[in-house]
């Protein structure tokens, strides 16, 4: 068969292709021949495209098990029991009589009816003891405390607070009210907010009916939801730290009224925050002049407070946590841990007769008290049952009573502590699945305790006999909690060891396969994956049946690490058999050395919490660098329409990259040097009416853009015209819609009814997934190319040679970026789906990420980049930077739950965290989905090996992001005692495995899922390749 | 159906722009040297009025920097000749063998030729290049809003440093500023100052996130001297260790 197959080489914007067919009948003669080998090649190209798919999803095992293990050693976590004391039925009889109601006390008499309790952020305890050296700012500031203590010991006490890191104050505030360990993750059965759910004293007061009052910092309402008095409740906002007396003046301001005699009857519980203290030492360093009139404020606002205060009312002084030299916190170093704990009361019931130590401690290492030991003692104190999760204890100079000591009453209410604890460790060892052995120690105590008080009860009730029961029971709590403090609060260093090997092994992989493999040993894949799963299935096998048989449990988690290990052990004996496959990993061009350059740079930043938390700076520079030497790499093309091309492209891109800049959403650490704009104000989570405009621009500029990508290779033919002029076009609009809708909805612009305003905002969110996801998935299998094919007729010359004779010939319009324009509809696709899902700002920033996308293609092409490590790399920059513009940031506050509910009325699993998944991490997904677009944009349809050449890319965007997670687990693994872990170093590692986790099944199922059919609709036109 | 596939790699540009040598002069020679170190100690003098007050201190240190440029360019450097003298060479590369001027041909020049050009060259850095570098700066990520005379004072130092002496030597001909943005220029003197500021600068914004509380951390602070240092370093490194060789992207 001839054929003339004429290209216009010179000239790249008009590739069509024309094809003369010279001899018709020889094609018919041949069909059957070529079909059989398209058959062969149309199987060829599925196997070897099932086979890419296990191998990637051999990847995303490993990355799954490495971080699973390293998770496993480092974010312990607690399981959250729903379990609630209740007030009529102790925990345990003890053979006395207690009144079981709300009016004398639930399981011990009550000794106050009210309470005012005073918390003084970061009020470290050597802020409230004498300083006889040469003083510091903050010394001797604050006296009241140890003034009253000494004066008065019975009235007063002053010890030494100590708080369980993490000293951030919400986590300190779920300890202070619950009575237990907040862990970095509290699994419970609450999937969005930071309500405690748990039983906490809070919520028992206000089910025994007491009136709460809350005054400053607004922390307690997101945790305590609805539980205050509405009229008499003031909150502040408690972020802005540059701000010392807002919160401060304000608590002052409504408190002391509410102290009086006549308002005395509004009340039953004060809970007052002040925050001058936590910012001056923010602001300016516990050091400082600031801070001492801080505390002398509080001195003043505390002996007021002492003076109105009546017979019935407990009035309790405390820090949350300290503040290190800085006066920062949040860590677990002394200074952050040692808070201070005051109580006084009018009525005269405390006492020291336990230790006989009658003055606060000099230092807080003396005779320190738990925070957690707080819950149990309020509880106490003020008749209400111990919550069910307590892990504290009585504190004993609120009990011992005055003179002498009251050993019968401190055992009491110990066992009572003691009973409750032993019933909690018993629901949670079931709940768990623990092994009751785990607690035989504190257990042991428990029956010493019972003994010694059923030994005591009968030998006449004399008050010493109970002495021995007191201890066994103050030495039962202190072993359960030392046990639940290592189940909780310790790191497992050889799981996080095992889940980082296994993560540099995942990266090694995958680095040979992107970078270092030779394009021939693409096609030995099949002979990895048996290997490794070989490998895989005998070492689980084999790690499993050790385990069994030596250690007898653990089975799960051994088979796993023998999974991990098995095919690691297979590529490396599969990769030693096959010396030849490989080249040097090392970049051989600028482009390549700046990939590695970015990536690790940016890895390596990840090392100081400044980089972290300047991440979207970084990017931003980084994307602008890339560019720049893009546009001098186009300045280097020596023809015309090549360089402008490239020159205009890498223009678009860096004033986009610029433009989409502008949307942030600040990060609590970047203050005061970023303005957030993702919102209408700093402090709101709502968008401005003007920021409506954003996506209705959005919907009308894009698809027209879009289509100038497509106009040049003539490729907006079939269709890309329905779905890029019509389907994309009315779902931005249809995105817009909803948002307007829903910014109505909040400023209460409409009339109509707020369910049936909900119903049609879901119908629309509905409609825009349904149509993007489902209906585009079922339309892109079973598209066209787009292209069109103009068959001119053959024309026989005529005799006398007027007409010339012409062959028939076949125009194909289109035909330069076959591959490239009907992926991209795919990308379009998603789009859809992550525009609706951000606020009205994001979708602009999405709107720019695709034509970004679009420009980076172009500049890839232009410059002869599309096998270069650089592409890949850009496009994963583009997303780690497009999350940050769609307003996010690596802390798990700045997690958009209520977009679960922009498609469901209710929370419905598993739809409601995809949604959020798709809303946060919609800039990765939709870059990632982009990416095979580096290989086939503008490449010829029959290019050979092109489907290894999407995969080299695939794993090269895969690569970027295993690095970075790699080097976020390292780093929060390494500095794990850092005073940052739990602000900075912890949730930018869980971002970065769950966006790697994320990136690796949208690349397998979408990415390389999806090239099936794209080449399949290809082939279906121009034969298998 | 079987295809001839010709694809079409993209041509690049075949550079012709040479090194360029200082004036075969001994104070020329001697110049070359100490220019480098009366720069540097400029900058060193106003450091700490650059840290205390940055607009101030950069303003103020325009005029001589561009004195020393100057008169560096007037006493080092071979002056352009013009577009108008040089025949834009033929972009086909069968003929990529191209006329380059040779120095022994060079006219002699007077002071005059070399004082007039060294002034375009700085009118046309200050009009042309300090406000493009400021939208570079800007792109970036520097402060849009805000800190407007801190970004034109800051790209107009790089400007000085970097760019004048190239308008000088290069002059304003269109195809050695493709070469220029194309950035495939053989490294000398001057095109290693220019690269070694760019790098510099980028360089310099790597310690402003850090919480150091220093105060030279500020805007522009760190970038300005990183565009000092870099152009140092590079100018060195240009004249002896990278001389002739250029940038080589693929």
């Amino acid at each position: 068969m001839e054929q003339s197959t004429r290209l216009a080489a010179d000239s790249l914007a008009f590739k069509d292709v024309t094809v003369h067919y010279n001899d018709a009948k020889d094609r018919a003669s041949q069909d059957d021949e070529m079909q059989d080998t398209n058959r062969t090649k149309e199987i060829q190209f599925k196997a070897s495209h099932t086979v890419l798919i296990f191998f990637f999803l051999w990847i995303f095992l490993l990355h799954a098990i490495g971080i699973y293990f390293f998770t496993k050693g480092f974010l312990l976590t607690r399981l959250v029991l729903d379990h609630k004391s209740n007030c009529g039925s102790p925990p345990i009889e003890l053979g006395q009589p207690s009144p079981a109601s709300f009016a004398d006390g639930c399981w011990h008499p009550k000794t106050f009816d009210k309470a005012v309790i005073v918390i003084i952020d970061a009020l470290r305890y050597d802020f409230t003891v004498p300083f006889s050296g040469e003083p510091h700012h903050f010394h001797n500031a604050l006296t009241v405390l140890d003034e009253t203590s000494r004066q008065t010991p019975e009235k007063a006490f002053l010890l030494p607070f100590i708080a369980d890191p993490p000293t951030t104050t919400l986590q300190r505030l779920k300890g202070l009210t619950t009575g237990t360990l907040p862990t970095f993750i509290d699994a419970g059965s609450n999937f969005a907010g930071t309500a405690i759910e748990e039983d906490n004293l809070v919520a028992q007061l206000r089910d025994a009916g007491k009136t709460l009052v809350h005054l400053g910092d607004d922390t307690w309402h997101s945790l305590f939801p609805g539980y205050f008095d509405a009229n008499l409740t003031h909150a502040y906002d408690s972020f802005n730290v540059w701000d010392l007396h807002t919160v401060d003046n304000g608590v002052t301001e409504h408190l002391l009224p509410l102290l009086k005699p006549e308002n005395s009857s509004k009340w039953d519980i004060i809970f007052g925050h002040y925050l001058g203290v936590d910012h001056a030492g923010h602001r300016y360093g516990p050091d400082h002049s600031a801070t001492n009139a801080k505390l002398r404020e509080m001195d003043s606002v505390l002996r007021k407070v002492i003076a109105s205060l009546d017979e019935k009312t407990l009035l309790v002084v405390m820090g949350d946590h300290g503040m290190d030299v800085k006066g920062d916190h949040g860590g677990e170093s002394d200074d952050e841990i040692e808070a201070a704990l005051w109580m006084y009361s009018n009525k005269g019931v405390f006492g020291r007769g336990h230790n006989g130590f009658m003055e606060p401690p000099a230092t807080a290492k003396e005779r320190p008290v738990g925070q957690i030991d707080l819950v149990p003692t309020l509880s106490l104190l003020l008749g209400m049952p111990i919550p069910f999760n307590n892990l504290g204890a009585p504190i004993a100079e609120t009990f011992v009573g005055p003179g002498e000591p009251d050993w019968q009453n401190l055992a009491t209410v110990n066992a009572l502590a003691a009973a409750q604890i032993s019933n909690y460790q018993h629901e949670y060892s079931q709940a768990r699945g623990l092994n009751e052995d785990v607690f035989s120690l504190p257990q042991a105590f428990w029956k010493d305790g019972l003994q010694s008080w059923r030994e005591a009860l009968k030998s006449g009730r004399h008050s010493d006999r109970f002495r021995p029961a007191f201890e066994s029971f103050a030495k039962h709590q202190q072993e359960t909690l030392k046990i639940c403090r290592s189940l909780w609060a310790r790191f497992d260093i050889p799981s996080m060891l095992e889940g980082i090997m296994i993560l540099i092994c995942a990266v090694a992989i995958l680095g040979t396969y992107a970078r270092s493999f030779r394009p021939i040993a693409l096609e030995l894949i099949p002979v990895y994956l048996v290997h490794m799963t070989m490998f895989g299935t005998i070492s689980a096998a084999l790690c499993s049946a050790i385990t069994l048989v030596v250690f007898r449990g653990g089975l799960v988690n051994a088979a796993l690490l023998g999974l991990a290990a098995g095919g690691i052990s297979g590529f490396t004996y599969a990769s030693a058999n096959l010396p030849q496959s490989f080249t040097l990993p090392f970049p051989r061009s600028l482009w390549g050395w700046l990939a590695v350059v970015l990536t690790l740079s940016q890895s390596i930043g990840f090392a100081s919490n400044s980089y972290t938390i300047w991440e979207d700076e970084i990017l931003l520079c980084f994307l602008s660098t890339f560019t720049l030497i893009a546009f001098a790499s186009s300045m280097r093309q020596e023809f015309f329409i090549e360089r402008i091309l490239g020159i205009f492209q890498a223009g678009i891109f860096l004033v986009l990259t610029r433009l989409a800049s502008l949307s942030r959403l600040c990060r609590e650490e970047q203050m005061p040097y970023c303005r957030s704009t993702y919102y209408a104000s700093s402090t709101s989570s709502t968008s401005a009416p003007w920021q409506l405009l954003i996506p209705i621009v959005s919907a009308t500029l894009l698809p027209t853009v879009i289509k100038t990508y497509y106009q040049p290779t003539r490729s907006y033919q079939g269709s890309a015209t329905i779905w890029i002029g019509f389907a994309a076009r009315l779902g931005l609009l249809a995105s817009a819609i909803y948002w307007v809708l829903d910014t109505a909805d909040d400023n209460d612009w409409l009339t109509v009814d707020k369910g049936v305003l909900q119903i049609i905002k879901i119908v629309i969110a509905r409609l825009i997934l349904g149509v993007s996801l489902v209906v585009g998935t079922t339309m892109f299998v079973w598209s066209n190319p787009c292209i069109s094919i103009q068959v001119t007729p053959e024309v026989n010359g005529s005799a006398d040679g007027d007409v010339a004779p012409k062959p028939k010939s076949v125009k194909v319009f289109g035909y330069a970026n076959v591959h490239g324009t009907r992926y991209f509809l795919l990308v379009i696709n998603w789009l859809l789906a992550v525009v609706l899902l951000q606020k009205p700002m994001g979708a602009g920033a999405i709107g720019v990420l695709a034509v970004q996308i679009l420009a980076l293609l172009e500049i890839v092409n232009t410059n002869n980049l599309s096998q270069s490590a650089i592409g890949p790399v850009v496009l994963g920059l583009l997303g780690s930077f497009h999350f940050f513009k769609t307003g996010h940031q690596a802390t798990l506050s700045s997690i958009q739950w209520e977009s679960a509910f922009v498609a469901l009325k209710t929370i419905r699993y598993p739809w409601s965290p995809l949604l959020v998944v798709l809303n946060t991490f919609g800039a990765q997904i939709l870059t990632t989905i982009a990416v095979p677009l580096i290989a086939l944009w503008k490449q010829p349809p029959k290019k050979p090996r092109l489907l290894g050449d999407v995969a080299k890319a695939l794993a090269t965007l895969l690569l970027y992001y295993a690095v970075i997670n790699l080097a976020t687990t390292m780093w929060a693994g390494w500095l794990r005692r850092h005073l940052m872990l739990y602000r900075i170093f912890s949730p930018r590692f869980m971002t970065g495995a769950a966006v790697l986790l994320i990136v690796d099944l949208i690349g397998i199922l979408v990415g390389i899922g999806s090239l099936r059919w794209n080449f399949a609709s290809i082939a279906e036109v121009f034969g298998w390749n | 159906m079987t295809e001839t596939t010709t694809e079409a790699k993209p041509r690049k540009l075949i550079p012709i722009s040479q090194s360029i040598s200082v004036l075969p002069t001994d104070t020329a020679r001697i110049y070359n040297h100490i220019h480098p170190i009366l720069i540097l100690s400029l900058y060193y003098l106003c450091f700490p009025s650059l840290v205390s007050d940055p607009v101030s201190a950069l303003k103020k240190s325009v005029a001589p920097l561009a004195h020393l440029q100057i008169i560096y360019c007037v006493v080092c450097l071979p002056p352009s000749k013009g577009s108008s003298t040089q025949s834009t060479p033929s972009t086909t590369p069968k003929k990529k063998k191209v006329q380059f001027a040779k120095p022994a041909a060079k006219p002699p020049t007077t002071l005059a030729t070399r004082i007039i050009p060294a002034i375009l060259s700085l009118l046309l850095s200050l009009s042309l290049s300090a406000p493009l570098l400021t939208v570079i700066l800007i792109l970036f990520g520097a402060p849009l809003t805000t800190h407007f005379w801190h970004n034109l004072l800051c790209a107009t130092h790089i400007s000085l440093l970097g760019v004048l002496p190239l308008f000088y030597v290069h002059g304003v001909d269109g195809r050695m500023w493709r070469e220029i943005s194309g950035a495939c220029l053989p490294f000398d003197e001057v095109w290693g100052g220019v690269i070694g500021a760019v790098v510099g600068a980028w360089l310099g914004a790597v310690p402003i996130p850090l919480d150091w509380d220093r105060e030279w951390q500020k805007w522009p602070v760190t970038i300005v001297t990183g565009a000092y240092l870099g152009w140092f370093v590079f100018r060195f490194a240009g004249e002896y260790l990278l001389r002739g060789k250029r940038i080589e992207f693929d």
